[in-house]
């Protein structure tokens, strides 16, 4: 890690310390960091990377179940999002911004895929072995999501682990607000009912 | 709708977060480190804090200590006393970059000629032509550009020709891994569920065999021959290879994913396991297939042979390496610095640098683009890199 990024780091373990309480000041807008990226300050982008790094991530795997690309297909995105940096509407959200990037290529990635095992011949390979994600339900999540289509996935980690309201999500994924509301309840049913196979 | 199953999605994690979001960072901060070199505008405030800025940074490398900070900032923006233009490369051979402004050749003299709006190219075994793709169109052009045939086909990328006559061409499109002959005729399917990695051609005699090795999306390697389609071998599902490369002799494949390096036989035999020292990003075999050259971590580039690597060229945002023809120099692709650097690994070590890749591969109509280093053409059994 760079020497910004240890201090975006120090930053953020001081803030949940006693003594972080007293010296610490709030973290700066996402906006003053799009600004600080905009005018050349490496630190800035990075805590921006540092601070929708991750959920980026675990959506895109969370759509494709496979870290390889998940990490390419957020990483594009960040890419992608820094080279419009300048184009980016300050008065709206980041997050949201980069989500519908994210949540498009995944969709777009596990559409091709699929495509090309349907096209697969006879020699095809053997599964794999399965992306282990590493949170305590982490696996279950994951095994609980493996029978919904990509478009359901990616309505789930856009409403649960992006934050995006229905409204957004419809926009974002240009679907109607009813059709976001029944993936979210599918979703939801599909994770409730392997959560309590678990707890029997 | 459970509290508990929301709660659930918002505490899921993904593999290795912490290595992947490393990676990325290493990946956008160069992205935005050549983005910045772009902008022309610079906030006043900046140019008033540069006299101070400068004189803390000239304490630090003055300073005892600042040896190592010294060593970062001659690397962390390219390397100085760099030529301006590419007046002559450092050995013989020729040059092919392509990007988003096409494709190029540079002669040894430090000319380029732009052969078209191609996005990818692959030198033949002895720079006679070159294989070209963009888009949905796979041809071969001569050196000059000239078109000598052209397939469309869906999606093209990654052309490689059989070394060393050149009489056959593999390429990618959409997942399936395709092969034509070198005049254009017998296009044919080879494999399906094939990842996005360059085939690679086992060199062999003029008419072949012609056996192609190749990465499925599962990421086994596996090995056709690449008329009939039986498969020679293939290895167990593994870690997510990004580069195949045969030894110049056909007898060794080595197989590149981000922390290791494994070597194969040409029977299929695993011959070596070589832990890498960091997360890889590029490799290349050299010539004579004794050394392999790596960039790591998009931080340094490394050179080494059985398992001890030592660096050669340190560089925050390096991407790409290629050999010589002779084996005596590497190209390092710096697009943070926008340089070109040509490290000498033979003899007494030498550093030559060139700036301003992109103006000089650039026609003047798209945006600059920092072109992709596609070979150095060519050793007897095809090009190097």
């Amino acid at each position: 890690m760079s020497p910004a990024g240890e201090s975006v780091r120090a930053e953020s373990l001081a803030v949940s310390g006693e003594l972080g309480r007293r010296r610490a000041r709030p973290p700066r807008s996402e906006q003053a960091l799009i600004r600080g990226a905009l005018a050349g300050s490496e630190a800035d982008l990075e805590a921006l990377f540092r601070r929708f790094w991750p959920r980026a991530y675990r959506a895109a795997f969370l759509i494709v179940h496979d870290h390889a690309a998940a990490e390419d297909i957020a990483q594009e995105a960040f890419l992608a999002a820094i080279r419009r940096l300048d184009r980016f509407d300050r008065r709206r959200r980041f997050g949201p911004w980069l989500g519908a990037i994210v949540a498009n290529r995944a969709i777009d990635w596990a559409r091709a895929r699929s495509a090309r095992r349907e096209t697969a011949d006879g020699g095809a390979d053997p599964p794999s072995p399965p992306d282990t994600p590493v949170g305590r339900y982490s696996q279950e999540v994951l095994a609980a999501l493996a029978a919904l289509t990509p478009e359901h996935r990616a309505v789930i980690a856009l409403r649960y682990l992006l934050e995006y309201s229905p409204g957004e999500i419809a926009r974002t994924l240009e679907l109607p607000r009813g059709t976001v509301n029944s993936r979210l309840r599918r979703g939801l049913d599909a994770l409730e009912t392997r959560l309590k196979e678990m707890d029997r | 709708m459970s509290a508990g199953a929301k709660k659930q999605l918002r505490d899921f994690r993904a593999p290795d977060e912490i290595g992947a979001e490393s990676r990325a960072w290493d990946v956008v901060r160069s992205a935005y480190l050549e983005r910045e070199r772009h902008v022309a505008r610079r906030p006043t405030w900046r140019l008033a804090v540069a006299p101070a800025l400068a004189i803390i940074v000239a304490a630090l490398v003055l300073s005892p200590a600042g040896a190592s900070v010294r060593r970062l900032i001659n690397h962390a923006l390219g390397e100085k006393h760099a030529a301006p233009a590419l007046f002559a490369l450092p050995s013989s051979g020729r040059l092919l970059v392509s990007g988003a402004d096409g494709a190029w050749t540079a002669a040894a003299d430090g000319s380029v000629r732009r052969l078209g709006a191609w996005s990818q190219a692959s030198w033949s075994p002895h720079g006679l032509y070159v294989a070209v793709a963009s888009g949905d169109q796979l041809a071969a052009v001569d050196p000059r550009g000239t078109v000598r045939w052209r397939l469309a086909r869906s999606a093209v990328s990654d052309p490689r020709w059989y070394s060393p006559s050149g009489y056959r061409v593999a390429y990618l499109s959409v997942g399936t891994l395709r092969v034509v002959a070198d005049d254009g005729t017998g296009d044919h399917p080879l494999a399906t569920g094939v990842a996005h990695v360059a085939p690679a051609w086992r060199p062999g005699a003029a008419l072949g065999p012609f056996e192609l090795a190749y990465v499925t999306a599962r990421g086994r390697v596996v090995v056709r021959n690449g008329d009939t389609g039986r498969i020679l071998w293939s290895t167990a599902p593994g870690p997510r290879p990004f580069e195949l490369t045969w030894s110049a002799d056909g007898r060794r494949l080595l197989v590149l994913s981000r922390h290791q390096a494994r070597t194969y036989s040409a029977g299929g035999a695993l011959t070596s396991r070589i832990t890498l020292p960091g997360a890889a990003s590029d490799g290349a075999l050299s010539p004579d297939g004794r050394e392999l050259a790596l960039v790591v971590g998009g931080r340094e580039v490394v050179v080494g042979r059985g398992g001890s690597f030592h660096e050669v060229l340190p560089g925050a945002g390096v991407k790409a390496v290629s050999w010589s023809p002779d084996g005596r120099w590497l190209l390092v692709s710096w697009p943070a610095a926008n340089q070109w650097v040509f490290v000498r690994v033979a003899g007494t070590p030498r550093i030559e640098a060139v700036s301003r890749i992109s103006q000089q591969f650039s026609s003047g109509g798209a945006a600059l683009a920092f072109p992709v280093l596609d070979g150095w053409c060519c050793t007897a059994e095809g090009s190097a890199g």
